[in-house]
């Protein structure tokens, strides 16, 4: 759930507002459990799309003539405090922030009591309940100057992600809606939000396309670390499990300045809440059944705050486990051959809350083994032509995995510690250690050496993060960070395909908003020295140069968001952006499988420079939100694959790209909105369209996605033992992808098509004193026959079928 | 289905971790992995409240310490860079021509053939084909392995121009063909001139090798060319 402002409101704070002023115990159990429903109903009817409509519990309808305004001071001085966060929470919620004089105002509320929250970092947080039911509020209000941390609130939206949402396109899925909508994996779960498509090779690996750029230009954290695994390949998956998520939060446009050249694409943040500080033991147990697969997936959570551990005191902890089992998937008419897979994670989460602040550390590792379609690991060009024209063979259900497949461990620790700055903010700490070891198996090895990967890589990487997040400093709020990294790579396998590295990474960056009236000004810079040094190599035909190379580059930020009116608001954002280029960029040498392509790097190439304007227009009224956006990111030096004559070689042809830098341009526009005309219906839809332009050569940029529309209507309600229900039909339209770049087999342009989808469930249903969530949708309802085009299996055989998803969830 | 997962990850879970000052990372068992880092981290937090500083500077120490990066790979055991044709007349002296792609793997294209097929009209030779990877010494013979997974291969050939045949003659041991050896026969009476004898091995891998094939419908490890020629008669 989020407010106009698109800052995530965590459920816990609608559900269970902490103990305040309560004068009527009755009137706060009412107010509490229509907060509670309408943030159920409110995120269910949401499915993927996180913008809301919001309306009453009591199927009401909602209008409001009451105002409610104050002014903040400092209890000390007595001057006015500008820029706290103000939110009201009752049969709706607000936010908004006080002016250069302390003021703040909600007009057009419903006639009822509110609980409103101050926040300011630095300060006390406050809490007030404030009761317009009989006529208009005037609140006068100060703050005390305090070591506590405001963990009496949980937090998910922090100071980082404040000064960005404010200006940039972000959408965000909370817990409630990863719950109802989760897909077998991270990218799947995230693919309908706009501007977002993924890159798929079948449902086990999606990777997440933002604006029309993927893999290397898109930046994955994972609880606050950089998410190192090996990104740069297409058919990388992010390796995270996507049961261990609260909110995931999806920035599109270059977020460089905050995230590191990474990010010239646009950001994926997987967030974990904090470890809870005391409360007794509590958990969930998530089930997800998908029928197409046969795929079962069990995840177990165990959150907790009473730990009491020698030395250290009272600890919080978080625990989960998650393990899932698919076989081959099926396309309307056969199954694909060998595209099961497994996962099996843990991650666990120890924490602090202390005066002085807070520390956390968690420890998390992934492991799946993944097939890859049979097909597409062809011999030689001749292969590929058999294998693009051949029916898919006969194949068969099976839970086998086989040549080729793919087995990858990711291991994390990180260590987070955050000290409050008395009146100055925090000093947040992050310290991160990962490894990542992939290896994947080609279907060619003599029989004694099947055990041997053909490719084994290794990545070490640890990284140290320290920021300041201060609060209102002259009128300025944001955060002042430096951010290094190391790391180093060893290629193990049977064959070449990136020489070892090491790379190492430093930066100095700023990011900070000013509000004046009406108008929040939002501006950052980073700059950022890389080197990177690549280990010799030469043996069988295969030569690699040593070499270290450095880049340092300068990243920027300007924009600025206007408040027209209380629901309509409007951003505009400019941003430059630079990324030096990737190891397998500069060395790849050798064929890929998965696309029988022979790619060779070149050492030369040079950073990509981006220069970006976006415009952002967001209106928002109780039962009508719809945002606009609009873009253009020129990419000088863009780096892409461009065809050149076929490598020969004693296996034969091999269709052969050289990594290329060309001039490149991506504009492209994004509609999501949402309706609610009555109370009991809810309406959505989105629309994404990109277009990739190769300025120097003319002609469209490879990978692009489909125009796209989604367009969704729930039915809702309550009930007191069904819970929260919901019954919606779904339609997902892809037009056809004519725009492909000429002159290889592989740009196969894809005709459009049209999926349906039906979903119902409910959350909260009552069953035998327990109170649980459940799900059943279902997915390409009619069984369509289609071939996406960044389905880099569409060469081969069709995407799935229809697909029955069961997802259950009980809390214990 | 929760044991079905854990068996097959049951050899893979592992935690790696590199350790400052190492050359190569070690794989440290689970439980010792905890107590190495618990102490640190218990450490650490008792430290926070009185030397930010000092946690700073052990973070800074780990930050460094990320293990060696290696280029190592175990060596393309299946590269196969020179293919030999050693055709065996009725009578007289064996000839022999081969194709070599020095660079395995690299981009450069295999060599032009070393060796000419003369094969004059109305002669009839026993062919062998010989495939080997020279970029390793002792150098290697994949022949033998092909001939040890006999099953799984098979090598086609197929004449481009008339006059010439070439058929397998050795069987897998299922009875299916599989082309290591082979006959050429010229035609009596055939023009001269050039002719071109493609060779293909044919990897089966999974899928069941037919017993009859025409072509290779799978995977291709081996795929050149040989030119061949009917001499003028003299």
């Amino acid at each position: 759930m989020i407010d106009e402002y698109h800052n995530p409101i965590p459920l816990s704070l609608v559900e269970a507002p902490a103990s305040g002023a309560w004068r009527d115990g009755k009137r706060a159990a009412r107010i509490a459990f229509a907060a509670a429903a309408a943030a159920v109903a409110g995120a269910l009817s949401g499915s993927a799309n996180v913008l809301q409509g919001q309306a009453g519990a009591d199927g009401g309808p909602i209008g409001g003539v009451r105002r409610i305004h104050g002014e903040l001071r400092d209890s000390a001085s007595g001057s006015a405090l500008r820029g706290a966060e103000i939110q009201i929470t009752g049969p709706v919620t607000r936010r908004s922030r006080t002016d250069a004089a302390g003021h703040f105002e909600f007009a057009r509320l419903p006639a009822a009591p509110f609980t409103l929250r101050v926040r300011l970092i630095g300060f006390a947080p406050l809490e007030r309940v404030v009761d317009v039911s009989s006529g208009d509020a005037t609140v006068r209000l100060s703050l005390r100057t305090s070591t506590i941390s405001l963990d009496s609130i949980t937090v998910t939206a922090n100071a980082l992600a404040d000064p960005l949402a404010r200006v940039a396109a972000t959408s965000t899925v909370d817990a409630a809606e990863l719950a109802a909508t989760r897909g077998q994996t991270l990218g799947e779960t995230i693919k309908f939000l706009p501007g977002v498509s993924v890159v798929q090779f079948g449902p086990s690996i999606a990777k997440p396309v933002i604006r029309g750029l993927n893999s290397q230009r898109v930046l994955v954290m994972n609880a606050g670390l950089r998410q190192e695994d090996q990104q740069w390949g297409t058919e990388h998956a992010p390796n995270i499990d996507s049961f261990d998520a609260d909110q995931v939060t999806v920035v599109r446009g270059a977020a460089t300045v905050l995230y590191g050249p990474d990010a010239i694409g646009g950001v994926v943040r997987v967030e974990h809440d904090r470890v809870p500080d005391g409360g007794s033991l509590k958990g969930d147990v998530a089930f997800n059944g998908f029928s197409n697969s046969r795929q079962g997936a069990l995840s177990l959570g165990l959150l907790g705050g009473g730990l009491q551990l020698p030395l250290v005191g009272r600890t919080g902890y978080r625990l989960r486990f998650t393990s899932r089992v698919a076989g081959n998937s099926a396309a309307p008419d056969y199954f694909l051959t060998n595209t099961g897979f497994r996962e099996l994670n843990g991650s666990a989460t120890l924490g602090v809350h202390r005066p002085w602040g807070e520390s956390e550390v968690m420890l998390s590792h992934f492991s799946t083994e993944l097939g890859v379609l049979r097909q597409a690991h062809v011999g030689n060009f001749d292969d590929l032509q058999r294998s693009l024209s051949a029916p898919p063979p006969d194949s068969s259900f099976s839970y086998g995995i086989d040549r080729p497949n793919q087995r990858v461990q990711h291991t994390t620790l990180r260590v987070r510690s955050a000290f409050v700055l008395p009146g100055a903010g925090e000093l947040e700490v992050v310290f991160g250690s990962q490894a990542n070891h992939r290896r994947e198996f080609d279907n060619h090895g003599p029989l004694r050496a099947r055990g041997i990967a053909a490719f084994n890589l290794k990545l070490f990487t640890n990284s140290l993060d320290v920021r300041w997040n201060h609060g209102l400093q002259h009128g300025f709020v944001g955060t002042i960070g430096t951010s290094a990294m190391v790391q180093g790579n060893q290629t193990l396998g049977k064959a070449f395909l990136i020489p070892g590295f090491d790379l190492s990474q430093a930066a100095v960056y700023a990011q900070e908003s000013y509000a004046i009236g009406r108008v929040t000004l939002s501006a950052g810079a980073r700059t950022d020295v890389f080197s990177q040094t690549t280990l010799p190599f030469s043996d069988a035909g295969i030569r690699s140069e040593a070499g270290t190379r450095r880049w340092n580059g300068f990243s920027g930020s300007f924009g600025g968001e206007l408040r027209l009116t209380d629901a309509l608001t409007t951003s505009v954002r400019v941003a430059r952006a630079w990324r030096p280029p990737t190891v397998n960029e500069r060395y790849a040498q050798g064929v890929h499988h998965g696309t029988a392509q022979y790619e060779l790097g070149r050492a030369s190439l040079d950073p990509e420079r981006s220069a970006a304007v976006e415009a952002v227009a967001r209106y928002s009224t109780t039962g009508t939100t719809l945002e606009v956006a609009a873009y253009s990111n020129q990419i000088n030096g863009f780096i892409y694959l461009q065809p050149r004559a076929p490598v020969l070689t004693i296996r034969g042809a091999f269709p052969a790209f050289n990594y290329n830098q060309t001039d490149a341009r991506l504009d492209g526009v994004e509609l999501s909105g949402t309706l609610a005309p009555t109370s009991w219906l809810r309406l959505q839809g989105t629309a994404n369209a990109v277009r990739g332009l190769d300025r120097t050569n003319g002609g469209p940029l490879f990978d692009m996605p489909a125009d796209r529309a989604t367009l969704q209507a729930r039915v809702v309600g309550t009930r007191p033992q069904l819970g929260n229900w919901y019954i919606g039909l779904g339609s997902v339209l892809v037009r056809e992808q004519d725009g492909v770049p000429a002159g290889t087999v592989y740009q196969l342009p894809t005709a459009g098509y049209a999926l349906a989808s039906v979903d119902f469930g409910s959350a909260n249903i009552a069953i035998g004193g327990h109170r649980i969530d459940a799900a059943i949708s279902v997915t390409n309802l009619l069984n369509t026959r289609y071939r996406d085009y960044l389905s880099r299996y569409r060469l081969f055989v069709n995407d799935v079928g229809r697909d029955v998803v069961v997802r259950l969830r009980v809390p214990i | 289905m929760m044991s079905v997962a854990m068996s097959s990850f049951g050899s893979e879970f592992r935690f790696e971790f590199p350790v400052c000052g190492v050359r190569e990372p070690h794989t440290i068992p689970f439980h010792s992995l905890i107590t190495i880092h618990q102490d640190q981290i218990m450490q650490s937090i008792v430290r926070l409240s009185r030397a930010p500083l000092a946690l700073t500077a052990l973070t800074l120490a780990l930050v460094s310490c990320k293990g060696d990066s290696i280029t190592d790979p175990a060596g393309e055991s299946e590269v196969i860079t020179r293919v030999t044709l050693t055709l065996t007349p009725t009578t007289g002296a064996a000839i022999s021509a081969f194709i070599e792609d020095a660079d395995g793997n690299g981009p450069n294209p295999p060599s032009a053939q070393v060796g000419t097929l003369n094969l004059p009209a109305g002669s009839t030779f026993t062919g062998a084909v010989r495939f080997e990877n020279r970029t390793v010494t002792p150098v290697e013979d994949i022949t033998a392995e092909v001939l040890a997974e006999a099953n799984e291969h098979r090598v086609f050939y197929t004449v481009t121009g008339a006059g010439i045949t070439v058929n397998s003659t050795d069987l897998d041991g299922a009875g299916r063909p599989l082309g290591l050896r082979f006959t050429a026969a010229a035609v009596a009476g055939t023009q001269p001139g050039a002719r071109t004898l493609r060779v293909l091995l044919c990897h089966y891998d999974k899928q069941v090798k037919p017993a009859v094939a025409a072509s290779c419908t799978v995977d291709t490890d081996i795929d050149v060319s040989f030119a061949l020629s009917v001499p003028n008669i003299v």
